[in-house]
């Protein structure tokens, strides 16, 4: 059994600092070695972590509505091989040959603070009309929950493309949500 | 006449050839008085080495799941450092140590923080790559499948064969660990402020960091030493047996040297945080802090004094090298966008 690491607190606080720019890699905290059976309890904007639909990934950003994301919903996203994966924009980490990755569409109606919340610690990044989107936030997930990381980004109504790479698997739970 | 003649044209078409065949010599381009570091015998500087060593210490397919390549941990606007206390590996193992930085990592011997066995970069690149305490790239027992990725990879067959041509461009680790090195060697920070007020641009020297500078001979100088800032000697800042990790001694067996730790490197320090061998101080003043068992001062530092200590330190941090494109993840290979 693996340790716990850090304490939801200091999750918490990792989601205060400021992020310099697009989605930092969140590799320390994940919950590790909590009691079998001990579920998290998730905050609402999570809610629908639990209840995942399958959603396969776009290869190239012009296909991306084909792998819409709807605000609030999670997915089961299935990924493509990174060799199949034409990114919109090169992302800073873009994983090996043998990983996985693949783009997404959403659209923001109403400005506010949005989360991506991530199964695994791929690297994310968001754009918008071609322009990476600075994160202001990021940590790791609640304690003894399978969110593994979580990136905020100060969103503008419009469509935004989500690219994911370097994930490790060719699926990957993945979720945007509105703060409240 | 015509003997000689022809004899001239086959020596100047052997040794137009030869010259082809040779790997482009590598230029340091240092500032004067600078001399580079050394490389081993066996694994002399090119060009193309360098170049190969760039594309392969960015490339993720060096790690089992193709997730995390030498560039994860080492990130070039840290300073080559990582940014967290530790880093996990790619199965999600905790990580032991904090990632140190790579400025001037070619002048360095030992090179981590507590095995003076790693003394060479070409030896340590197995560390990362099959290392088991901790996992990090994973790669234990599937060299084979490292090599078979490397060699399905048209660009990189030519990019060996230019590297290595007294090999015949062989695909193996030791070819993959030498690139590498050479790469490493590259990563030359020499244009920090205090870099250039020490070759007599006095002037852009703030005087707060003058009086840092001050302080900084009188009492951290004997361990942060040289160009470098490291005796590369192995000390418990915080006195002998209060690590939980056992540091050198975990090498050498010897009870003195629990906890002790390689001095590291300065280069860059305010880029490099967190700090201390396990990254458990955040900041640069909990770090000095941390040296009151060795250095009574660092406990007892003046707000002012305090002040004076971190603005020299800053004065470490070389822009030019933490934005230089030739150290960055590539653009292309072999002509083509990577």
């Amino acid at each position: 059994m693996r340790r716990c690491f850090v304490l939801a607190a200091a999750g918490l606080a990792a989601l205060a600092l400021p992020a310099p720019s697009m989605a930092e890699s969140i590799m320390e905290g994940h919950a590790h070695g909590c009691p079998a059976g001990t579920a998290a309890a998730l905050p609402p904007e999570l809610a629908s972590w639990a209840d995942r639909q399958p959603l396969k990934a776009a290869g190239a950003a012009g296909k991306a509505d084909a792998a819409a994301l709807e605000i609030g919903k999670a997915v089961d996203a299935a990924l493509l091989p990174t060799p199949d994966v034409k990114y919109a924009i090169r992302p800073e980490k873009p994983g090996g040959s043998v990983s996985f990755g693949g783009l997404f569409a959403f659209t923001v109606a109403e400005a506010g603070t949005f989360r991506v919340a991530l199964g695994s610690g791929a690297w994310i990044d968001l754009v918008k009309d071609g322009v990476v989107i600075d994160s202001v936030a990021h940590g790791h997930g609640p304690e003894c929950s399978d969110v593994r990381k979580m990136v905020d980004f100060p969103l503008a109504p419009g469509r935004y493309i989500l690219q994911i790479a370097a994930n490790g698997q060719a699926q990957l739970p993945l979720l945007v949500t509105r703060l409240p | 006449m015509r003997r000689l003649s022809i004899g001239l044209t086959a020596l100047t078409a052997l040794a137009l050839g030869t010259a082809a065949a040779r790997p482009a010599q590598w230029l340091w381009n240092l500032p004067e008085g600078v001399e580079p570091p050394p490389a081993p015998a066996d694994n002399p500087m090119n060009a193309a080495k360098v170049e190969l060593g760039r594309r392969l210490f960015y490339d993720a397919d060096l790690s089992v799941d193709g997730t995390m390549s030498c560039a994860t941990c080492h990130e070039q606007k840290r300073a080559f450092a990582d940014g967290n206390r530790t880093r996990p590996g790619v199965h999600g193992d905790p990580g032991r140590r904090n990632v140190p930085g790579l400025a001037n990592v070619g002048y360095l011997s030992p090179l981590t923080w507590a095995d003076p066995r790693l003394s060479t970069l070409e030896v340590q690149v197995a560390v990362p790559i099959f290392g088991e305490t901790p996992v990090e790239m994973g790669m234990k027992g599937k060299e084979q499948e490292l090599l078979r990725r490397l060699s399905r990879d048209k660009c990189y067959i030519r990019m060996f064969r230019n590297a290595f041509p007294e090999r015949r461009g062989t695909i193996d680790m030791p070819a993959v660990s030498k690139a590498l090195a050479a790469f490493q060697r590259t990563l030359l920070s020499h244009a920090s402020l205090y870099d250039r007020y020490r070759r007599g641009e006095e002037s852009a020297f703030p005087a707060a960091a003058r009086r840092g500078e001050a302080l900084f001979g009188a009492h951290c100088a004997s361990c942060h030493s040289g160009g470098n800032f490291t005796d590369q000697q192995f000390h418990a800042i915080e006195g002998k047996g209060t690590s939980s990790d056992m540091g050198l001694a975990e090498i050498t067996g010897l009870p003195e040297d629990h906890g002790r730790f390689r001095t590291p490197s300065l280069r860059n320090v305010a880029l490099t945080g967190p700090y201390l061998h396990d990254g458990s101080a955040a900041s640069l003043p909990e770090a000095i802090a941390r040296h009151a068992f060795m250095v009574p001062l660092a406990g007892t530092l003046t707000p002012a004094q305090r002040d004076d200590l971190l603005a020299f330190l800053d004065t470490l941090t070389d822009r030019e090298f933490v934005e230089n494109p030739k150290f960055a993840y590539p653009e292309t290979a072999c002509g083509k966008p990577l």
